[in-house]
């Protein structure tokens, strides 16, 4: 059940100039909060942002003893600006949490997954890793971005899945593989290794090629998609993407995680 | 505060309050029973009705502006069919009063709706959206022409059993040619205003950020243009009860449509800021109405004081 409440910050955590985690209090969202969910946070109270935003929860955890939501942020416009210069101890109304998580429930040990990030695509996979390590199932990492210093969280994820279990890809070759993220991926389906689900979070292109792959290797997958959102609970009807069904589903409330096939990827 | 009288009679639908939520921010009420008690609030105006169910615009749909948003939706919709079947059923069981908001592309297909929503009593009033800048057919296609918009009224008005609400479009030269012919042609209460048409640009695309090019703009930036409005329509047509409309965030902001000639509101885009929004508008105004002494929250309405325009004088 999503609830609107305000949380304070508790600490914000600068990765680079562009990167942080927000740190706010759990409240009674952190408890709730699934995989692949995200949360509306008003940065700021003024009338620019006016809207919330929509972040993908990545992890419930503690700073200094209290349980916390982090969020991990991207600066790419005014709303995420003002969010980044919000001080430790101010409330933020926050409504969450929101949406269809990655679906983990027909999982059991022996299961193989992959997790695929494509640059802030990172966010939603920390709290997946830590779901999928609690239940004792093998996750596999294939996490890109433009450089090393833009591939984020390594160290949470390699405590989660084991470092062996965690591969880079740059675009600049600065930290593992120098390419796109999806030729990594490819390139452990070639060396024979299976996987019962593939669950990603990146930019379009990404999917779009992640999708043909899973296509072409029968493999299944959930994709966490980001976009505008007005609301974030399915009335605003601005954040939708066309459907292979010749329809439009709103990522906020039919996903944001869908199976790739879902999509019609030629109206994308 | 139970001091406080907030109900409102705009002719025959009488409000519990004068805060109801406007058609497009609030989906089918059901979205919002998380965050606010339906049964507390003056009336809810569901996301607009057509004949058959809707896709939409393609994206993308919306962008954020200063103080407010554009959007373009295009009145995606269940249909009528399935509201009437799938989602009044539990709106009345949740104690909303309910404004049926409807739309078509032709005089017809606004007729068909009205037909099927017959003498439902679980439907307060039919709300007809003339005034969608974001379709091409139907919509403010009907909206922006006097004689378009009184001859489907008047239609409409035939075949209606439920009070008859026509919502006005502000992309128009003059609200109160629009305004008397949706009155003299039948329409019970106005509620005014939709969005307004605005252009937002991608530069470094030089591409609209919007898919359908235009959106329409809301939220707290049109607030002023709204009021102004419905003071105009006020003074034209002192009895016809009025619904304002844009940009109200705060109880203040409601107090100010009252005092402009509102005899209720509508809570649009602020919706989608703060899903309980409206519940704590209703709190305000009745705070409001107790801080400053007025027992009965009616009594605000066309209270507006104005002074004779000068003409300009010349050194």
């Amino acid at each position: 059940m999503a609830v609107n409440e305000t949380l304070r910050v508790l600490r914000t955590l600068r990765y680079d100039a562009r990167h942080f985690s927000l740190f706010l209090q759990a409240g009674t969202i952190g408890p709730q909060a699934q995989p692949g969910q995200f949360a509306m946070l008003q940065a700021g109270d003024g009338w620019r942002p006016y809207l919330r935003r929509a972040f993908s929860i990545a992890d419930v955890t503690t700073w200094r003893g209290v349980p916390a939501i982090e969020f991990v942020v991207k600066v790419v416009g005014v709303g995420t600006e003002t969010l980044g210069r919000v001080a430790e101890g101010t409330p933020v109304p926050v409504l969450g949490p929101l949406g269809v998580p990655f679906p983990i429930g027909d999982l059991g040990p022996g299961d193989r997954v992959a997790l695929v990030a494509g640059g802030i695509g990172l966010a939603p996979l920390v709290l997946l890793a830590r779901h999928l390590s609690e239940k004792g199932i093998q996750a596999d990492l294939f996490y890109g971005g433009r450089n090393e210093s833009e591939i984020l969280k390594r160290a949470d994820f390699e405590r989660l899945l084991g470092p062996h279990h965690c591969r880079y890809a740059s675009d600049d070759g600065s930290l593992g593989r120098h390419g796109l993220v999806t030729e990594l991926f490819e390139g452990a389906l070639a060396g024979g290794t299976r996987f019962r689900r593939v669950y990603a979070c990146g930019p379009v292109p990404m999917f779009r090629a992640l999708a043909g792959i899973l296509e072409e290797a029968k493999i299944d997958g959930s994709f966490a998609f980001e976009s505008a959102m007005a609301c974030g609970f399915g009335v605003c009807l601005g954040c939708v993407a066309p459907t292979a069904d010749g329809r439009f589903a709103t990522i906020c409330r039919e996903g944001p995680c869908l199976p790739p096939s879902a999509i019609d990827w030629s109206r994308l | 505060m139970s001091t406080v009288d907030l109900a409102v009679q705009l002719g025959t639908l009488r409000l519990k309050n004068p805060i109801a939520t406007a058609s497009g921010t609030f989906g089918y009420g059901l979205e919002f029973a998380e965050f606010v008690d339906l049964s507390v609030l003056g009336a809810i105006s569901i996301k607009g009705l057509s004949l058959r169910p809707c896709h939409g615009n393609p994206p993308p749909r919306i962008c954020e502006t200063d103080a407010g948003m554009l959007n373009a939706i295009g009145l995606q919709n269940v249909g009528v069919e399935a509201f009437l079947s799938e989602k009044l059923p539990e709106l009345d069981r949740l104690g909303a009063t309910v404004i049926a908001n409807v739309w078509g592309d032709t005089e017809e297909d606004y007729c068909a709706v009205v037909e099927r929503i017959g003498a439902e009593r679980r439907i307060a009033a039919i709300e007809l959206n003339v005034s969608c800048p974001n379709v091409v057919k139907g919509g403010m296609v009907f909206g922006n022409d006097p004689v378009a918009l009184g001859a489907l009224v008047r239609k409409v008005r035939e075949i209606a059993k439920r009070p008859l609400i026509v919502k006005l479009s502000p992309n128009v030269g003059d609200i109160v040619s629009t305004a008397r012919a949706a009155v003299d042609n039948g329409a019970d209460i106005l509620s005014l205003i939709n969005t307004l048409v605005g252009l937002a640009i991608d530069l470094e695309r030089r591409e609209p950020k919007i898919g359908f090019t235009t959106g329409g703009l809301s939220g707290p930036a049109i607030r002023h243009v709204a009021v102004r409005m419905v003071w105009e329509v006020r003074r034209a047509l002192p009895k016809v009860p009025i619904f304002g409309i844009g940009g109200i965030e705060k109880a203040e902001d409601v107090i100010e449509f009252l005092v402009a000639g509102a005899n209720a509101v509508q809570v649009g885009t602020a919706n989608f800021r703060n899903p309980s929004v409206s519940a704590e508008l209703v709190k305000g105004v009745a705070e409001w109405c107790a801080a400053h002494g007025e027992s009965r929250v009616s009594n605000i309405v066309g209270t507006l004081k104005t002074r004779p325009r000068p003409e300009h004088t010349y050194a």
